[in-house]
């Protein structure tokens, strides 16, 4: 948990915001620290957390949130963390082994053109969904809906979400391209988070920018339009600095 | 003109606002519902993309009870068992058992939010014929449509745009809380009029328009019509009388050599200048390189 990133978005692991769709994304940029961070902020906060994690095994999530302050292993005998390894499962279901309790489903990398409905029934059985998705599949957003449905309105718990851009910008309207996939979840979702590469390459003492977009979804009635922030950012060993454009230690 | 569409209700009106990721138009929907209801007239609500609460929140209770909201969003797909509504009952049919749930005599307005959830679920010609059955069909008064533009192929959007009364596309503004909103608007006749406007929409969805962009209620120009003559107020001329013309074909450029410039210039007049050379001890004169003792 980054307490920089929690002045930013105004919260805190006390008061923590109810029905919200927060959607991850990066280009060019690694943007899983945002998910560690939520993932240690949620559990925190004392919330009931389910994590779907398809890109990575529970022992790295693990051994981050160590260096976070939060045990996952002790969360996960409390019953507070439900683990969903994705990444083994996966490669089970594509081997064809004897199914192992949980992998049924993820029956859907085996047939291309499925919905993501199993995974979904799984999704309604907890209050705080942490998702990570390293899978790009068409019917995503169909999944997201119904995840938001259940799980920000029903519930009123809140989900995060990682998606991955391509590296390049596409300019067609593709109906099933990670950039599409990314406009869509933004319509959908309260707060967007990107993470973007700096245009102007790599730094030793910039990793990046972050845009920050308030979508003014929920109940409070704000302007149609969407508010935006822009911040930059440095990774460190056991936290994130966040600083306006052009103001990093480094340079000043 | 936007104050304009949303206070007259025009029969068989189909009215499209469309929105991308950098600006919401849910807002700008939410007016005007807000504006029928206070009319006293019937809304119903298609909504898949937010929940009932939401959708509800900001609208004044006092003016709610025309409001139907059908729920599209708990389950817009039938992944449950009893799904109140899905994108498949996107017929005339269904539709209109849904329309059936108010009293018949007002003026119904039907809201689709959003266009982009169905649109994702059937192809564009179906959603098409249905709006336009749904038009025909007598039991609306008019029809309001929010679509996300950015997620589907530019053709698809323009072909409903096509069908459209009033499309109203929504852009961010230079700067604070005004929103750009670019209307276009055609009339049963035929003319097509558009009009630019900054709008902000304030906590009780009453919208105000901030500022009227210039090309405001003015029709497209006819192409021949305003065909200007761009050699109208030149300083110079253009073309040349024959008299001039013929002047100008005597005069010889100075860069033409005539066969008299040429024998001006070979034979040597007297009076004119000569150069002269003679070389000293120093100088190494080589015919292969003549600017040898130039130190370069």
């Amino acid at each position: 948990m980054f307490s920089e990133l929690n002045s930013i978005l105004n919260t805190s692991p006390e008061n923590c915001p109810q029905g919200e769709f927060t959607l991850v994304s990066d280009r060019k940029a690694d943007a899983s620290f945002l998910i560690h961070h939520f993932l240690s902020f949620y559990l925190r906060a004392g919330c009931k957390v389910c994590f779907l994690g398809l890109v990575q095994s529970f022992s790295h999530y693990s051994a981050v949130s160590q260096r976070l302050g939060v045990s996952l292993t002790q969360a996960r005998e409390k019953g507070q963390l439900v683990f969903l390894e994705g990444l083994k499962g996966a490669l089970g279901v594509l081997l064809e082994e004897e199914p192992s309790p949980g992998t049924h489903m993820l029956g859907f990398l085996r047939s291309p053109r499925s919905d993501l409905r199993e995974l979904f029934e799984f999704v309604r059985a907890s209050s705080t969904v942490l998702l990570s998705l390293g899978v790009r599949v068409g019917a995503v957003v169909d999944f997201a809906h119904y995840c938001r449905a259940f799980v920000c309105s029903k519930l009123q718990g809140n989900m995060v979400m990682l998606i991955r851009g391509e590296d390049e910008e596409e300019e067609e309207c593709d109906e099933e391209g990670a950039e599409w996939l990314l406009r869509a979840l933004t319509h959908q979702c309260s707060l967007a988070l990107r993470v973007q590469g700096l245009p102007t390459g790599y730094c030793r003492d910039i990793h990046g920018q972050m845009e920050v977009f308030w979508r003014g979804h929920g109940s409070s009635v704000t302007g149609p339009q969407t508010q935006q922030k822009l911040f930059q950012y440095k990774v460190h060993d056991k936290g994130v600095s966040f600083f306006a454009r052009g103001t990093s230690s480094a340079v000043l | 003109m936007l104050l304009d569409i949303m206070q007259t209700n025009e029969v068989g009106g189909l009215v499209i606002i469309q929105d991308t990721v950098d600006c919401c138009g849910r807002q700008l929907l939410k007016g005007f519902i807000h504006c029928a209801l206070k009319r006293d007239e019937v809304v119903h609500v298609l909504g898949f993309e937010v929940c009932e609460n939401e959708f509800r929140g900001g609208l004044d209770s006092k003016f709610t009870q025309g409001l139907y909201f059908h729920d599209g969003y708990t389950d817009p797909l039938g992944w449950t068992e009893c799904p109140p509504l899905t994108v498949h009952h996107f017929t005339p049919q269904d539709i209109n058992t849904c329309l059936s749930q108010s009293e018949q005599l007002k003026t119904v307005t039907l809201v689709v939010d959003s266009l982009s959830w169905i649109l994702r679920h059937h192809s564009p010609a179906i959603v098409c014929q249905r709006l336009q059955e749904l038009r025909r069909g007598g039991a609306l008064r008019s029809v309001l449509l929010l679509l996300h533009s950015d997620m589907h192929q530019q053709g698809i959007v323009g072909s409903l745009c096509h069908l459209a009364t009033a499309v109203i596309l929504v852009a961010p503004g230079m700067s604070g809380q005004h929103t750009v909103a670019k209307t276009t608007r055609r009339t049963k006749s035929g003319r097509v009029t558009r009009e630019e406007e900054c709008f902000s929409v304030s906590e009780d969805l009453t919208i105000t328009i901030e500022a009227q962009s210039s090309c405001s209620g003015k029709t497209l120009p006819e192409p021949e019509e305003y065909e200007a003559d761009p050699a109208a107020n030149l300083t110079f001329n253009l073309r040349l009388s024959e008299v001039e013309r013929e002047a100008k074909e005597k005069l010889s450029l100075p860069f033409v050599f005539s066969q008299e410039k040429k024998s001006a210039l070979l034979h040597p007049r007297p009076g004119a200048g000569r150069i002269l050379y003679e070389p000293d001890d120093n100088d190494d004169f080589d015919q292969e390189d003549p600017d040898d003792d130039l130190d370069v």
